[in-house]
């Protein structure tokens, strides 16, 4: 079964890119325009393999979703990606100290998104 | 075999001149027999009224409402100078496509679909044809019949359907 | 895996534009709050999301000059900075220069490289620290070039206990390694694991070794360890293997010449030397009379043609509520079941049925009237878009003309069709400039007035009927009347002895080449403008109307379609033909008497219509119909109106008022004097929408013919 990936970025242009690039890699994606947003789409019913989310969003940022979806019992183990332009390590500290897994620098091409995505998800 | 017809065809289709044999769409006029390059055509009507458009000339017959788009009508006597008559069951509107302009024209009747060879295919005469020859490619003969080919590009396109003209005094 | 994301350049731009508008708008609230937190995160979330993006697709200069504005928001919004007029200013200019930026992105334009470095250099100076340096588009590092080699790692990895509750899992990293060569030795270290009372099984407590065989060299094992470095215990070692003579092909001949560089047969002189003899394909095959110089040219330019990709013309998108589809997709649904219904009806239709079917096709009717409005109302966007440009606007003419200007904007939700929108910012833009300008005075004058400093200017947008009204207001001097006068008979424009009302008088300053401007400014007054702003405001369909009381403030309104694809028409009847008139051009419809016509040899008829002699036109006439009616007291004549003129139109009936679909028909045929487009009427045949300028023209020709 395809793996689904719960995308997060406020920015629709980037939301699309980055499902686009997973669709046609085979996966399955639910988009969120926010951190509020995301954690309504798993409330809802979404079980995502992998969250690659944004950090800089409106009513929810990315780091307050990964420490809500560490809460989840059934997201406890869920890989998470962020996104950052920063190579800046404090960003990427402070998404490890809530629970990220890991991170992907912007601007990043197909490739290099799926190089990384393939380092922390199974299968 | 069959693709080399259809390169002939699309070779025909850009140039607007029948290089090899092609297809035609012949029709009639009075006793005459007329061909129109069957790549040419979108669709062929029955006639139906249509609404006159101020200040043309008399062979523009009008506009129609062809599925929500407004396409003009030319009758095909008048342009050539011969006598109106009355419309029949038979009367028939070919609709052509001519530089992405679709048009319809009025005719007596529709005939058949003839393959004509190149070989098949003369210049017009300079006399006899009640036709402007200007607007002729040549005349066909397909069998014992003769059919006049018609230059879709010089007749349709000859001034009065694209450029706005003076109101005449 | 090659995944094409250039498709998205146009969702980035139409993105971008919404950014720009969050930032300008953030930032010119910022002079009023400059405190808030909220704003400032707004302003610089946009900023982030266009540096982002724009990196995405390679728009280095964007990426790199918004990473300047955003680490000068950065520092505001995290109090290192105060928000104040200089540093807005800077933002403000920044954010044009971003624009440009962007612009300049999508059309391939060069950039103003100094400019962008200037402001650039001023957004880095005023942080008073240098900017870190780049950031952003750090390309990926490409291990193809570095030294070929076998390398022997070992490596010893003891992960943190918490690997697991950051969804990491070893084994994925073992497989990694094992992707990039050969796991010649693996063992497990469990020296870690705690008695089984203690252990807790969502902790990681094993730790590996391994020995990896492969060409990559030591940055890139490391980089495996790249989410996990922080935490773990790890060794790598290095051991590196004689190199073997096919591993090092494999990984990229070298060219030949670099080769005998390095083995001591040529010198890289020498070698430079040879290759400037080298001679390019086409040279050679010229010279061997293999082709001739006008072939080589002519596949270059095909060549050319292959790596130059075509321009691709840029399709307009509008995004759409999917709340609107929705309700779209609802209504097609309803259409379709009544559609269903009508034609099981049809089947087996009785004329006791009658009543039904009648219920059915006013059905149908309901369904495609509310699909239209529907359909409609998906071009149908708030005008708050096109205000949006105008606080900052009023900013910066403030700050010009030395007057302290409010804007009040009002009616931002009032809806209507883009291409509408589109095409009033540029009057808008005169008027409002033409009102901060000339219509507000001077704050010294206006305290004289008895009038607050500040002076007011008012947008406002409204629907009312089936236009739409927008106006433009401000509480300045207002016109006035003897200096428009004056000016009006110094150009020329009229005449001394000319009794002009009011409304005449103000009209005059659309005329082209009007302005009373005493002095001609920078901001408006060049005597261009307001004359295209009546002609763009009539070429949209719509009016311009002016009020002013003087010394209480001037108030221009524009009433413009709701929509330029569907006008409201009255349907008139010459004779067998109907055409349409637009309503907007109809004064009025009268039925003459007989005194009130009047014909003169070499002008034609002429109406009285209170005390004005109109020209009379029969429609007839100018159409070369057949008529049911010549005598005018018989017939019906409209008075229409269009750019200040006015004729009265005779036709034989007025047979009602409906909206029209405007078609093109310059599509398949050609423009028709007289005809602004046609139209499918109710029966399904053709009508014309009559042009009023056009029939001015006409009856012009005609009556210097008749002459």
């Amino acid at each position: 079964m395809a793996k689904t990936v719960l995308v997060v970025d406020d920015s629709p242009t980037m939301r699309q890119m980055v499902a686009f690039t997973l669709t046609s890699a085979g996966y399955q994606v639910v988009e969120a325009g926010n951190g509020k947003e995301a954690v309504g789409k798993v409330n809802g019913g979404a079980k995502p393999d992998l969250v690659v989310t944004d950090l800089n969003m409106p009513e929810m940022d990315g780091i307050t979703l990964i420490k809500e979806i560490r809460k989840m019992p059934a997201l406890k183990f869920t890989p998470i990606l962020m996104l950052t332009t920063e190579a800046s390590d404090d960003k990427k500290k402070a998404g490890q100290a809530a629970g990220a897994t890991g991170w992907i620098v912007k601007p990043f091409n197909p490739e290099q998104m799926m190089a990384v995505i393939k380092k922390v998800l199974p299968g | 075999m069959a693709e080399q017809e259809f390169a002939n065809k699309e070779l025909n289709h850009q140039t607007g001149i029948s290089t090899d044999g092609s297809q035609f769409l012949t029709f009639q006029l009075g006793e005459e027999l007329y061909g129109v390059d069957i790549l040419r055509v979108q669709e062929i009507k029955g006639y139906t009224a249509v609404t006159r458009i101020p200040n043309t000339p008399a062979h523009i017959k009008g506009v129609l409402n062809l599925r929500g788009t407004i396409v003009p009508i030319v009758e095909l006597r008048t342009k050539f100078g011969m006598p109106t008559i009355e419309y029949t069951m038979f009367t028939v509107i070919v609709v052509v496509v001519v530089k992405e302009k679709i048009m319809g024209l009025v005719v007596d009747a529709v005939s058949d679909v003839l393959d004509i060879d190149k070989k098949d295919i003369q210049p017009a005469p300079q006399f006899g044809a009640q036709v402007d020859v200007s607007f002729l490619n040549g005349i066909g003969k397909a069998g014992d019949k003769l059919v006049a080919l018609l230059d879709m590009d010089r007749l349709l396109t000859d001034g009065d359907m694209t450029e706005s003209e003076k109101i005449a005094a | 895996m090659s995944t094409d994301l250039s498709h998205f350049k146009d969702a980035f731009f139409e993105e971008s534009q919404e950014h720009l508008t969050t930032i300008e708008e953030g930032l010119l609230q910022l002079e009023q709050r400059p405190g808030d937190i909220d704003l400032l995160n707004r302003i610089f979330r946009g900023a982030h999301s266009i540096k982002g993006n724009s990196g995405m697709f390679g728009f280095t200069a964007v990426s790199q000059f918004t990473h300047k504005m955003e680490s000068v928001l950065d520092q505001l919004r995290s109090s290192q900075m105060v928000v104040t007029v200089a540093i807005t200013d800077l933002l403000l200019q920044s954010l044009d220069c971003l624009k440009t930026l962007i612009d300049c992105a999508r059309t391939g334009a060069a950039p103003d490289e100094a400019h962008v470095a200037a402001l650039g250099g001023r957004l880095e100076a005023c942080q008073g620290t240098p900017a870190p340096g780049q950031a952003t588009a750090v390309p990926a590092a490409d291990e193809r070039s570095l030294p070929p080699g076998t390398h022997r790692f070992t490596i010893t990895w003891a992960p943190p206990r918490y690997l697991f509750q950051r969804g990491l899992d070893p084994a994925q990293f073992l497989k990694e390694l094992a992707s990039l060569g050969t796991v010649t030795h693996l063992a497990l270290d469990a020296g870690r694991l705690p008695v089984l009372m203690e252990l807790d099984p969502e902790q990681c407590y094993l730790g590996w070794t391994l020995e990896l065989e492969t060409g990559k060299d030591l940055k890139v094992i490391d980089a495996v360890f790249d989410f996990v470095r922080e935490d773990s215990t790890l060794t790598i070692v290095d051991n590196p293997v004689e190199t073997h003579p096919t591993a090092a092909v494999s990984d990229g001949a070298k060219p030949l010449g670099e080769i005998l560089v390095e083995t001591g047969v040529v010198s890289q002189t020498q070698l430079n030397q040879a290759l400037s003899q080298q001679k390019k394909v086409g040279e050679i095959l010229v010279e061997q009379k293999v082709a001739t110089p006008e072939q080589i040219s002519e596949a270059l330019k095909k060549q050319s043609e292959c790596t130059v990709p075509a321009k691709k013309a840029e399709t307009p998108s509008i995004r759409v509520d999917t709340v609107k589809i929705d309700r779209l997709i609802n209504l097609v649904g309803e259409l379709v079941i009544t559609q269903s219904m009508l034609s099981d009806l049809g089947s087996r239709f009785e004329m006791s049925q009658l009543p039904v079917l009648l219920e059915r096709v006013a059905q149908l009717e309901r369904n495609t009237r509310e699909i239209q409005e529907r359909v409609m109302g998906i071009r149908m966007v708030p005008i708050g878009n096109a205000f949006s440009r105008f606080p900052r606007l009023v900013r910066d003419l403030s700050g010009k003309a030395g007057k302290k200007i409010q804007l009040i904007l009002s009616g931002e939700e009032t809806e209507l069709d883009k291409t509408v929108i589109e095409s009033i910012g540029d009057p808008l833009t005169h008027l409002v400039r033409n009102s901060a300008d000339h219509g507000l005075e001077p704050p010294d004058e206006r305290l004289a007035a008895g009038k607050p400093e500040q002076g007011i200017i008012r947008l406002n947008a409204f629907h009312e009927g089936g236009s739409i009204c927008i106006t433009v207001e401000d509480d300045g001097r207002g016109l006035n009347r003897d200096k428009i006068l004056a000016k009006g008979i110094k150009q020329g424009l009229i005449a001394e002895s000319d009794k002009l009302s009011d409304e005449q008088i103000w009209m005059l300053i659309f005329k082209p080449g009007f302005s009373t401007a005493e002095k001609v400014t920078d901001v408006s007054g060049r005597g261009v403008g307001m004359d295209v702003v009546k002609r763009n405001i009539e070429g949209l369909g719509g009016t311009v109307s002016i009020k002013t009381v003087t010394g209480k403030g001037t108030t221009f309104t524009l009433k413009l379609p709701l929509t330029l694809a569907i006008i409201e028409g009255m349907t008139v009847r010459v004779g067998q033909d109907t055409y349409i008139v637009p309503l907007l051009s109809i004064l009025e419809s009268i039925q003459p008497k007989r005194e009130m016509l009047k014909s003169i040899v070499g002008k034609g008829e002429l109406v009285n219509v209170r005390g004005t002699y109109l020209p009379l036109m029969r429609l007839y006439d100018v159409f070369r119909l057949e008529p049911e009616l010549s005598d005018p007291t018989k017939a019906i004549l409209l008075i229409l109106e269009t750019e200040g003129e006015r004729v009265a139109v005779m036709v034989d009936e007025i047979l009602g008022q409906q909206q029209v679909v405007i078609k093109s028909m310059e599509q398949n045929f050609r423009k028709i004097e007289g005809v602004a487009g046609a139209t499918i009427l109710g029966d399904g045949t053709v009508g014309f929408i009559l042009d009023v300028r056009g029939l001015l023209n006409i009856s012009r020709n005609g009556t210097a013919q008749a002459a």
